[in-house]
């Protein structure tokens, strides 16, 4: 095909907003605020699984932390009757992403299973995500991070350990998806089942509060959870069309 | 027209100028010598430091991911707008009184951009691969996103640079050739190899025009189009207090008003040490102070724009990040933003103060301070106060920034140094058309001829 | 032998006489030499067009087509889908376009100058370095010593401060 006819096959196809080819998976996330202890094991398990660096106490003091997943603490009323209340927050993985569109190398995308992949070797460590996401998600890497003995012994080798001057975020674990294809791909090019994999921090919720899966299977525990009536999004109203649903909390 | 120049003959301007550029006394080489080690002590250093440590050298934290760097950068943006801009405008208009000082303009804005340039380089995480933000073909057939309105700062602020720079060229040929005849040694091959061999002919003058007119035209509107590229770095964002459909213009105004203010200081420097004293003249402080007060006055109307969009838009983010501005960590620094760029310049009305060298020196100084705070203030302040109250902190400027950001200064300064000394910088051939014209004198038979 | 004649003149009102007389008398290929552009001259030596403005106006078409083939062609050849948006996004493009447009309008105004006024020349011409200072200079070649005479007597008329003749081997 010339040139020319593939620009003019590409004008008439590609003018409208939206995804052009259907998702494989639409990777989903539910968490019942109501189940949630704010216990933080989900923060645990995800800076393990994920390398992510611990930045110790003068950085943390520079408001320089880096946890993928946070528990949010907001309070409510004065002492005595003051009343906690917090909420997880990582990457919504919006399919409108204010984030991806702001990079000038293209280093954040949206990929083929409706996640907002962040690609660390192509990032030139601009910083505009981080401004332009609403959620504020997305961690900067100030320097190069070290982790002291033993620690180093427990990174995990199917994550890359991210140097100095890179973006980076929750993946909804990418690699347990990787390789969870991988496995249904070989096990005869059978989809990848409801509860098949899990990311740390869904697998290691005490009360079963995260829940996560494919949304295109209407099966799937997700699916279910996330018609929950007291389901609603973060911010909803930027029309982020984020992928995390939150399940209302109700006042006993 | 100026009437100073009246009592000068061509031949005044020529050695003034010349001199300028081959005489160079003991203080020339103390300043540069003095800019140049402190460009090397408080902007390189530092910033090898930075690339070496990372980051983290910098104050930058969470919320606020951005800091001065990016403050900076605006603010040099901003400084290089006076020059070509007003430059062009100023030709477009024939305006006389331009003439005598559009080449340190001219020159402001090319260096203004170089030090804005080498921000962006400071500013982000790995510098080494900031090449991907360029779009050149390569094997991988990876392109940069061109949807963002960062990549838009990399073709606008690229075009800017190749039009300045071409701009300021332009404009020197003749001068170049004029200076050429009067030098020896490598001066003179390098103003050879830089006049292009011109020779002042009819021809030439009006090629020379007809390109110079054409490339005024071009650079007006690109001039204006960078620096609401710029803002839209901000504006396209959904940041409470930064997603606002006024700020290219905001930038835009304030660009220009810190670029004359830096006009007015540059030309009173060079006034005081160049010996300039007969070409730029009170004349040119009355005018850049007429143009000063009236862009005080649109900066100030568009201020208050600001606030009442955020306060009629009635959403409790936008008050928060009001609230913030007006009274909250920074608030000392936008009050203080307010009366240097909103308060001070009304004293402008005064014919008598716009008249006088030193009064306009202070008040361009801290124009341009003030213009820098309202930088630094809308990274800090929306970046401080975002839609997740759990993710709201403060961001201060650590001690490798605020030498980088005087660093760049002397940065600027040693460039121009440099500038002056290779460039006639000022623009002989227009100020010899502000100036009357020998008139025909009875001619004397010269001798042997056959009259 | 062909020679040049060279008028310096203290003025640019005789220099454009001295040019008017010379054209009439015959003489071809006047050049006048000046240390700022002289209005009027086009009155005595004929209006002049450049072709700048083809450069100009042709070199912003290109760039405009190719700012904009850059833009969607690279998001053509590689889909990058990117926040729900079109691949094709028309506003981005178009500021893309706007930069791309005057960029290649710039470069070709610097080209179009330097063809249509023959610059850069670093080979010997008729020059006299006081032009650039502040004499109005008025040149012509001319083709024989008689020639030269002619040429002289016009221009010591019209007020010459002096008459140079320059040579092919002087240059």
């Amino acid at each position: 095909m010339s040139l020319f006819s593939r620009f003019m096959d590409g004008w008439r196809k590609y003018r409208k907003p939206g995804y052009y080819d259907e998702f494989d998976y639409h990777w989903t996330m539910t968490i019942d605020l109501d189940k949630c202890t704010g216990c933080e094991a989900c923060v645990t398990a995800c800076q393990a699984e994920n390398n992510i660096p611990v930045v110790g106490e003068d950085e943390m003091a520079k408001g320089r932390e880096m946890q993928w997943i946070r528990i949010e603490r907001y309070w409510e009323g004065e002492y005595p009757n003051a009343k906690l209340s917090f909420i997880p927050m990582m990457c919504q993985h919006c399919d409108a992403a204010p984030c991806e569109t702001v990079c000038p190398v293209g280093a954040t995308y949206h990929n083929q299973d409706g996640l907002n992949a962040q690609i660390y070797n192509r990032c030139i460590g601009t910083r505009a995500c981080a401004v332009y996401c609403p959620y504020e998600v997305r961690y900067f890497n100030y320097y190069d991070h070290e982790w002291d003995s033993p620690l180093e012994q427990q990174l995990n080798p199917d994550v890359t350990v991210r140097g100095k001057g890179v973006m980076e975020k929750c993946t909804f674990c990418i690699q347990r998806i990787r390789q969870a294809k991988d496995v249904a791909k070989d096990d005869d090019r059978r989809r990848v089942q409801d509860g098949e994999m899990q990311p740390a921090c869904v697998q290691t919720c005490p009360t079963k509060a995260l829940v996560f899966g494919d949304r295109k299977d209407h099966e799937s525990q997700v699916y279910k959870s996330m018609n929950d009536p007291r389901n609603y999004r973060v911010l909803d109203e930027l029309n982020t069309d984020s992928s995390v649903f939150y399940l209302k909390k109700v006042d006993a | 027209m100026t009437t100073e120049t009246f009592k000068l003959g061509y031949n005044d301007i020529h050695d003034d100028v010349v001199r300028s550029i081959v005489k160079t006394g003991p203080k020339y080489y103390i300043t540069l010598a003095t800019a140049g080690s402190v460009t090397l002590l408080c902007f390189f250093f530092p910033w090898f430091y930075q690339l070496y440590y990372g980051i983290g050298a910098a104050g930058m934290n969470h919320p606020g991911v951005w800091g001065t760097y990016l403050a900076s950068f605006i603010f040099w943006i901003g400084l290089s707008h006076s020059g070509t801009l007003l430059s062009c405008v100023l030709h477009l208009t024939n305006s006389s009184w331009r003439k005598a000082m559009y080449r340190s303009a001219e020159a402001m804005t090319l260096f203004s951009l170089v030090v804005a340039a080498t921000y962006v380089m400071v500013h982000v995480g790995r510098p080494w691969f900031i090449h991907w933000a360029v779009p050149y073909p390569n094997q991988m057939e990876l392109w940069p996103n061109f949807r963002s309105p960062l990549l838009f700062d990399v073709m606008a602020i690229a075009t800017y640079i190749t039009g300045s720079t071409i701009f300021i060229y332009m404009g020197s040929i003749p001068d170049f050739a004029a200076v050429r005849d009067r030098t020896s040694g490598w001066r003179n091959t390098m103003y050879t190899l830089l006049s292009l061999g011109w020779r002042g002919t009819d021809k030439e003058w009006h090629r020379l025009h007809w390109a110079y007119t054409f490339l005024a035209v071009l650079i007006i509107p690109l001039a204006v189009s960078v620096h609401s590229i710029v803002s839209w770095d901000f504006a396209m964002s959904i940041v409470p207090s930064l997603h606002q459909t006024i700020f290219a213009p905001y930038f835009v105004v304030g660009a220009i008003y810190s670029g004359t203010a830096g006009i007015v200081t540059v030309m009173f420097v060079l006034r005081k040490t160049m010996g300039f004293e007969q070409y730029i003249t009170k004349l040119h402080f009355d005018n850049l102070g007429k143009l000063l007060l009236v862009l005080s006055l649109i900066w100030t109307y568009i201020n208050g724009v600001e606030l009442f969009t955020a306060w009629y838009s009635g959403t409790s983010e936008e008050y928060e990040a009001l609230g913030y501005k007006l009274f909250g960590y920074y608030a000392w620094l936008y009050w203080e933003m307010i009366l240097f760029c909103a308060v001070a310049p009304m004293l402008m009305f005064s014919t008598r103060f716009r008249t006088s060298f030193v009064p306009m020196l202070i008040l361009s100084i801290a124009i341009n301070i003030g213009m820098y705070t309202e930088r630094f203030l809308i990274v800090a302040t929306s970046l401080s106060r975002q839609y997740l109250p759990d993710a709201w902190g403060v961001y201060v400027p650590s001690l490798v920034e605020i030498s980088i950001m005087v660093g760049s200064f002397a940065l600027f300064t040693t460039l121009f140094l440099i500038f002056v000394k290779i460039f006639p910088s000022v623009s002989m051939y227009e100020v010899k058309e502000t100036m009357a014209t020998p008139k025909m004198e009875p001619a004397a038979p010269a001798a042997g001829s056959p009259a | 032998m062909t020679s040049n004649v060279i008028g310096l003149f203290h003025d640019p009102e005789s220099a454009l006489t001295a040019a008017g007389r010379l054209k009439g008398a015959g003489f071809e290929s006047l050049e006048i030499m000046s240390p700022l552009p002289i209005h009027g001259v086009e009155k005595v030596l004929g209006k002049k067009k450049s072709v700048i403005k083809n450069f100009t106006f042709m070199g912003a078409l290109i760039g405009g087509i190719s700012g904009f083939a850059l833009a969607a062609g690279t998001a053509i050849a590689w889909p990058h889908p990117v926040g729900g948006r079109p691949i094709i996004t028309m506003p981005p493009f178009l500021i893309i376009t706007y930069e791309l447009t005057i960029l290649f309008g710039i470069l070709a105004t610097v080209l179009g100058f330097f063809i249509s006024s023959r610059l850069p020349a670093f080979r010997n011409r008729v020059y006299v370095p006081e032009s650039a200072v502040d004499k109005f200079v008025v040149t012509a070649p001319c083709d024989d010593a008689e020639h030269f005479k002619r040429a002289e007597a016009i221009l010591n008329d019209a007020g010459a401060e002096q008459v140079r003749e320059i040579g092919e081997s002087d240059l």
